[in-house]
C-alpha cells in the first residue's frame, strides 16, 4: 500500500472515450493503400542531369583568391624586412635612429591564441524517423557560441571572431 | 522475426490501445479529429516498418514524434497551441466517460497538471506502460519518469481532496 493508492484507483476508474467509429476503417484503408501501392520511387533509376553549380564555383573561387592573397602577403613581408634592414645598415640617418628611437620592423603575424565553445542551450527533441529510416533516432539540438582568437606576439594586438552555431545530433536508438 | 506487426494483428492492437493512444495524442492537439489523424498515421507507419508489436514504447514514441512534427510543420497551429498553453498552462483536454461529478472534477484536475507530468500519467494510468517504457518514449531516466508520476499523483491528491 502506498499513499497514492486511492488516487490511482480513482484515476483508473476514469475511462477514456472510445475513438470515433470511422477511425478503424480509415486505418484499414490506409494500410491497404500502403500494401497495394507500387513502390516505384525507389526502383526507377533517376535520370542524372549534369548542371554546373555556380554557387560552388563562386565559393571555390573566393576561397582560392583568399589563399592567394594570404600567400602574397606572407611572401612580401620578409622581403620588405630585408630591404629595411639593408637600408638601416647603409643609411646614416637610419643609424642615428637605431641609436635613438628606431622602431623594430617585424612582420605582423597573428598566431592562434585560443578557441572557446560555450553551449548555452541543449534540447532533446525526442525520437524521430530521419529520412524515412527504418529505425528511429534521437534528435538533440544544441546551440553554442564559438570564439576564435589570434594574437600578434610582437605588438600584443589581438583579433577575435565570435559566431553562433547550431548543431543537430542524431543518435541511433534501439527500441528493443 | 516473431511478433512482427502484420495485417491481422493491428486490429487487436487497435482495440487494446486505441482509446489510450488517442488520449495520448490529444496532449498536443486540441481536437479529437486531429488526435485521430495522428494515431492513424502512427499505425500506418508502425505497421509498414513491421516493428515488434510487443514494443509498445515505440508505438507511443511514433505517436509523439508525429504529433510534434505536425506542430512544427504547421506554424499557425503551433502558435495557436502555444497560445493555448500559455493562456491556460494546460494543453490537454482528455475526453473521458464521466460516471459522476467527482470524475469530472478529477479529469479537470488532470487537465491542470503540467504537461510533462500529465504525459507520464496518461502513459502510466490509461496505457499501462512501465516506467522503463515511459523513459524510453520521453528520452528521460526511469527515475525522472517515476518522479514526475509521483508529483502528478501528489498534486492530484492535494487538488482533488481540496475539491471534494
Amino acid at each position: 500500500m502506498n499513499e497514492f493508492n486511492d488516487i490511482e484507483l480513482e484515476l483508473s476508474r476514469l475511462k477514456p472515450s472510445a475513438p470515433s467509429v470511422n477511425l478503424e476503417p480509415r486505418i484499414e484503408a490506409a494500410l491497404a493503400q500502403e500494401i497495394t501501392a507500387t513502390p516505384t520511387a525507389g526502383v526507377l533509376p533517376q535520370r542524372r542531369i549534369a548542371r554546373f553549380n555556380w554557387f560552388a564555383f563562386g565559393v571555390s573561387a573566393a576561397a582560392a583568391a583568399a589563399v592567394a592573397m594570404f600567400a602574397i602577403l606572407r611572401f612580401d613581408q620578409p622581403a620588405h624586412t630585408e630591404q629595411s634592414a639593408v637600408a638601416a645598415r647603409t643609411s646614416p640617418a637610419a643609424q642615428e635612429n637605431r641609436a635613438g628611437t628606431a622602431r623594430p620592423e617585424a612582420p605582423t603575424t597573428f598566431v592562434p591564441d585560443g578557441l572557446t565553445r560555450v553551449v548555452y542551450h541543449t534540447r532533446d527533441e525526442g525520437l524521430v524517423y530521419h529520412n524515412k529510416a527504418d529505425a528511429p533516432v534521437r534528435r538533440l539540438r544544441s546551440r553554442a557560441r564559438e570564439t576564435l582568437q589570434w594574437k600578434e606576439p610582437g605588438t600584443g594586438a589581438s583579433l577575435r571572431v565570435s559566431y553562433p552555431t547550431e548543431e543537430v545530433e542524431l543518435i541511433p536508438v534501439s527500441g528493443q | 522475426m516473431e511478433n512482427v506487426a502484420t495485417d491481422e494483428d493491428w486490429r487487436v492492437c487497435f482495440a487494446q490501445l486505441g482509446p489510450g493512444l488517442v488520449l495520448f495524442a490529444r496532449q498536443w492537439v486540441r481536437s479529437a479529429a486531429d488526435a485521430e489523424d495522428i494515431v492513424q498515421e502512427a499505425f500506418v507507419r508502425f505497421w509498414r516498418k513491421q516493428h515488434s508489436i510487443q514494443n509498445r514504447a515505440l508505438l507511443f514514441a511514433t505517436v509523439r514524434s508525429i504529433a510534434l512534427d505536425l506542430l512544427r510543420r504547421d506554424g499557425r497551429r503551433a502558435r495557436r497551441e502555444a497560445e493555448v498553453v500559455a493562456d491556460s498552462e494546460q494543453c490537454t483536454e482528455p475526453e473521458f466517460n464521466f460516471a459522476d461529478e467527482n470524475q469530472q472534477q478529477l479529469a479537470a484536475a488532470v487537465d491542470r497538471l503540467p504537461s510533462e507530468q500529465r504525459e507520464v500519467l496518461v502513459m502510466k494510468i490509461w496505457n499501462e506502460l512501465t516506467f522503463a517504457d515511459i523513459a524510453s518514449v520521453l528520452g528521460i531516466s526511469q527515475n525522472t519518469a517515476a518522479s514526475r508520476y509521483r508529483y502528478a499523483l501528489a498534486s492530484l491528491k492535494k487538488n482533488f481532496v481540496a475539491h471534494e
